[in-house]
């Protein structure tokens, strides 16, 4: 029996190498490739008629715009108007490559640690530079919340600065960890069903189950990611 | 919206709660399976294949960032600003049109109004027009029927005045040829009149 772990192996497709770099084309990134289409088709196919009272794609895709407006006004406020889209488009990528991955056959790219810390990586960097940017030197009074006793500071700020650089690897973790343990869970609990037989309808049951609850961790995770995508942005922007 | 913020808030600290827990278990069972001899590490700690997930990211990230923001965010904004001013412009609508009802209803009132105040007084005129000319009528007929009664009482009176003059005239007459026939004798008319006037004093 293979691996549970077996499916996150990737195949190249078209192999590729610059300077001694192997750029393959992978599942991986064929179904990054599929995500944009995806999420580009569900944007702009659903908004065509551009109706007033809309349909149900419509109304999906006006939904998903004002979930995420309302997070990032809420969050951030006005001044984050302007990573609205950023922070639009993080989410549909994700969500959609985390629900995609659920189509049997399918390769879920945010299974992919490199791919998640990437992704947090960039951001943790971007966030920083625009606090320093906006704030200077200003910017690392986040370390050190005013109104705070002075003689607290030997142990509150390590506790920031460190709980601040680790940022990228919880972000980063908690999708890739979240993703993984799911699609391992279900690739053992199918194991276990061609194991037993015909006593294999037990686990079967359990991964109809498992199959819903990997959905809504799908959606969760994208929404976890986007809003603390938010919350560092406000820490940038506004500093608490 | 703030509630339904907390609330998913709220799901979202249960569902990573949940993810927690589940996860441990699924990593148990992976290091399980790790342990097998033979059995490779995790693909995704593969560092060959690094460079190209992330070559792929960029720029798969970067396409579609470019078709969200320069597409789909200005197309979906322009529908929902869209909705927006119509709804507003409805409301508006709505507001001047109540408004005009409301205009048209209160001159209705008023005109309403003032149709029962002149009909009141229409009828108070009437009923004292009515009232007055009732009275005069009264005091007409009333003064009438006294002139009426005044002159026939008068008349009665003359007659009866002229009847008592006449009985005295035949009273005088018949007493002066009755005493002439029985003694011959002639009788001053003054003597005559003043047992008449006895007389008459006497049986009235």
């Amino acid at each position: 029996m293979a691996s549970p772990v077996e499916q996150f192996k990737l195949k190249p497709l078209l192999p590729l190498e610059v300077g001694g770099l192997d750029l393959s084309y992978t599942t991986s990134a064929l179904w990054m490739t599929i995500t944009v289409i995806g999420v580009t088709a569900f944007l702009t196919l659903s908004m065509r008629g551009g109706r007033l009272v809309p349909g149900r794609w419509q109304s999906m895709a006006e939904m998903s715009y004002e979930f995420i407006a309302g997070m990032v006004r809420e969050t951030v406020g006005n001044e984050g108007r302007q990573y609205f889209p950023l922070v639009l488009t993080l989410f549909l990528f994700i969500l959609f490559g985390n629900l995609m991955g659920m189509i049997p056959y399918a390769y879920t790219f945010t299974s992919q640690i490199i791919v998640t810390f990437a992704m947090a990586f960039t951001i943790f960097v971007g966030v920083t530079i625009l606090g320093l940017v906006k704030h200077g030197t200003h910017f690392f009074t986040l370390f050190f919340p005013s109104g705070t006793p002075i003689a607290l500071a030997p142990v509150l700020i390590p506790i920031e600065v460190i709980s601040y650089f680790v940022r990228p690897v919880s972000l980063s973790v908690r999708l890739f960890a979240n993703m993984m343990a799911g699609h391992t869970m279900m690739k053992v609990f199918g194991g276990f069903v061609v194991a037993l037989g015909i006593f294999g309808v037990a686990p079967m049951v359990l991964i109809v189950a498992l199959t819903g609850f990997e959905i809504m961790v799908a959606v969760l995770q994208a929404y976890v990611f986007a809003m603390l995508t938010c919350m560092y942005l406000n820490d940038a922007i506004n500093l608490h | 919206m703030r509630a339904n913020f907390d609330s998913l808030r709220s799901v979202a600290r249960r569902g990573i709660v949940a993810t927690l827990a589940y996860g441990l278990g699924a990593s148990l069972s992976v290091s399980a399976m790790a342990a097998e001899p033979g059995e490779a590490k995790l693909p995704q700690l593969d560092i060959q294949t690094y460079p190209s997930q992330i070559f792929w990211l960029i720029i798969a990230f970067i396409v579609l960032y470019f078709l969200v923001s320069k597409i789909a965010v200005p197309r979906i904004s322009e529908v929902l600003s869209e909705r927006e001013e119509r709804i507003a412009d409805d409301l508006d609508k709505a507001e001047t049109l109540s408004k005009e009802a409301e205009q048209v209803r209160a001159e209705y009132e008023k005109a309403l109004a003032e149709a029962r105040d002149k009909a009141h007084a229409a009828t108070r005129e009437a009923q004292e027009a009515a009232a007055k000319s009732g009275a005069e009528l009264e005091a007409e007929s009333h003064a009438k029927i006294s002139g009426m009664l005044k002159d026939a009482e008068s008349r009665i009176a003359a007659a009866r005045a002229e009847a008592v003059g006449n009985v005295r005239s035949v009273a005088r007459d018949v007493a002066g040829d009755a005493v002439s026939k029985l003694i011959g004798v002639q009788v001053a008319e003054a003597e005559i009149d003043k047992v008449i006037d006895a007389t008459m004093e006497a049986r009235s």
